[in-house]
């Protein structure tokens, strides 16, 4: 019985949907446009997150030493800056080194290179790199600097001049993630309300046979489930259309994305192993038009 | 069978439907149940069919008191009661066969089932003949037969008529009312609720008759007065 059930429950929603075939063309186009406006934005903030985790790895503070300063007193600030949990990275240079840098970087200046000669010896100091987790860690592990016995031998910080750019990245970065966090919920809502009356139609239509379905005694399940059955294959022709148009158009774009980051990020590949995105979506998708399909149906299943 | 006591119904608007209705329906009587528009009678079949519920009082079917009937038992009552309307309800997409089938469709039913049933009753209601055709092909008592047959899927022990003639000419009606005789004589229960006054006196049985909610007269052998 449960058997015999089940295959025409299969009947009816197939059935739904050939009767309906302009409703249930309109319904997946729909869902499909919802979608790809979802992954548009998913794919927007991977690379507003890849940009701005490249940016943030390209940024560091230097923490240059007076030629004064004694090897102990440099790996003593060392020391001092590896107890901080901001710190993600920490090198230095030494006086050779950061002299060979600055050759390397003047070469083709001779008249620096000259002056530097004639010093006879190396009028540079030590210099520590830093790299924090966060930019606006930078702030409290710098400042922690700010002792009158260590500004003695610490010539200057460059990450002020920075400083100004973090902050202004920062927020750029908010405001995108707030504007696509809106953008999105305002397309639920639209989804929801074009799905829910796009159902409500294909439901209305059929009311004649929903009231003669209960006078002959079917269970509201029985009469129910055709409707759910037409939710997951909306969900899944949506899903996969809206899977396939992403990945041809991302393999299409790929190219020149990679230009513009560098090669090393690749949105297809970044949909690849985020693939749960999509089991998402489509649960999603399928508590849309459930939930759509619940409500109007009620209605109709009173008594 | 059927017993009503105390049955009140009041429209959610506030207007009285049924006011305190108290009867007894034996098993395998034909009733006819008379009265004019507004007098109650359709709401009473729909409290039989479980589609309102009483107000106040107790409805018991075969012992099983339907009052407070749970939504999801409502379909066993209906497999349980045969119904048939004078807008026959029927689908216009199917045919006849099919349309008879529906009802056991989806109560779960084999397709062989269904195959052995279906025939039988359209020899009950004479349509055998008509099992492929559609609604539209068919005249209004033949389609009125169709949703007779249709009622009787699930062999009930009730068949609640709500004015099953009020749509027919005289020749049609005549052959509804005799298959719904022919039924009784199976031990069906038979309701009828009908403004016809000929069919009333002809068949010679039970007649109640309701006026403003309220049961006015119960005759074993009636006529139709009003």
């Amino acid at each position: 019985m449960v058997f015999y059930s089940a295959v025409r429950v299969v009947k009816f929603a197939v059935q739904n949907i050939w009767r309906n075939l302009g409703l249930s063309f309109m319904t997946v186009t729909i869902l499909i446009v919802t979608l790809l406006s979802f992954n548009v934005f998913f794919a927007m903030s991977a690379m507003t997150q890849h940009a701005v985790a490249t940016i943030k790895e390209k940024i560091d503070a230097s923490i240059y030493f007076s030629p004064e300063a004694t090897d102990q007193q440099v790996q003593e600030v060392q020391e001092f800056l590896r107890t901080f949990p901001e710190v993600k990275d920490l090198t230095l240079k030494t006086r050779q080194e950061v002299l060979t840098a600055f050759r390397e970087k003047h070469k083709n200046n001779p008249d620096i290179l000259a002056s530097l000669d004639e010093l006879g010896e190396n009028p540079l100091g030590p210099t520590i790199v830093v790299s924090t987790f966060e930019p606006g860690q930078y702030t409290t592990v710098l400042g922690a600097l700010n002792t009158p016995e260590l500004q003695k031998i610490i010539e200057g910080k460059t990450f002020d001049n920075n400083q100004g750019f973090i902050e202004r990245l920062q927020l750029i970065t908010r405001r995108v993630e707030q504007f696509m966090l809106g953008v999105s919920a305002l397309f639920v809502v639209i989804a929801f309300l074009i799905i829910f009356n796009t159902i409500r139609v294909a439901i209305y239509t059929q009311r004649e046979e929903i009231s003669i379905k209960k006078l002959v005694g079917a269970s509201n399940g029985f009469i129910r489930a055709p409707f759910l059955l037409n939710g997951v294959m909306y969900t899944m022709v949506s899903i996969g259309v809206a899977a396939a148009i992403i990945f041809a158009s991302l393999g299409f774009l790929d190219g020149y994305i990679q230009t513009v980051f560098n090669a090393g990020f690749s949105l297809v590949q970044y949909f690849r192993s985020h693939w749960l995105v999509f089991l998402y979506q489509a649960l999603g998708v399928l508590l849309l038009t459930w939930l759509s399909s619940a409500l109007a149906m009620r209605k109709y299943l009173r008594a | 069978m059927i017993t009503l006591k105390g049955v009140s119904y009041v429209y959610p608007d506030g207007t009285t439907g049924l006011k305190n209705i108290h009867l007894h329906i034996g098993p395998g009587e034909f009733i006819s149940m008379v009265g004019e528009s507004g007098s109650g009678k359709t709401t009473l079949a729909k409290l039989l069919i479980a589609e309102e519920r009483p107000t106040r009082g107790t409805i018991e079917i075969g012992g099983w008191n339907i009052s407070r009937i749970r939504q999801r038992d409502i379909p066993l009552l209906r497999r349980q009661i045969g119904v048939v309307f004078q807008d026959f309800k029927l689908l216009p997409s199917r045919t006849v066969f099919e349309n008879i089938a529906f009802a056991l469709q989806v109560a779960g039913a084999p397709p062989a089932h269904i195959r052995r049933v279906v025939p039988q009753l359209l020899e009950i209601v004479t349509l055998e003949d008509k099992a492929h055709k559609y609604p539209v092909q068919l005249s209004g008592g033949e389609q009125q037969r169709v949703v007779i047959a249709r009622a009787l899927v699930h062999r009930p022990k009730i068949i609640v008529a709500d004015e099953p003639t009020g749509n027919l000419d005289a020749i049609n009606t005549d052959e509804v009312i005799e298959i719904l005789k022919r039924i009784n004589r199976f031990g069906t229960t038979v309701l009828l609720v009908t403004h016809n006054r000929d069919i009333v006196n002809r068949l010679g049985k039970r007649v109640i008759v309701l006026e403003d909610g309220e049961v006015i007269s119960d005759v074993k052998h009636g006529k139709y007065r009003l």
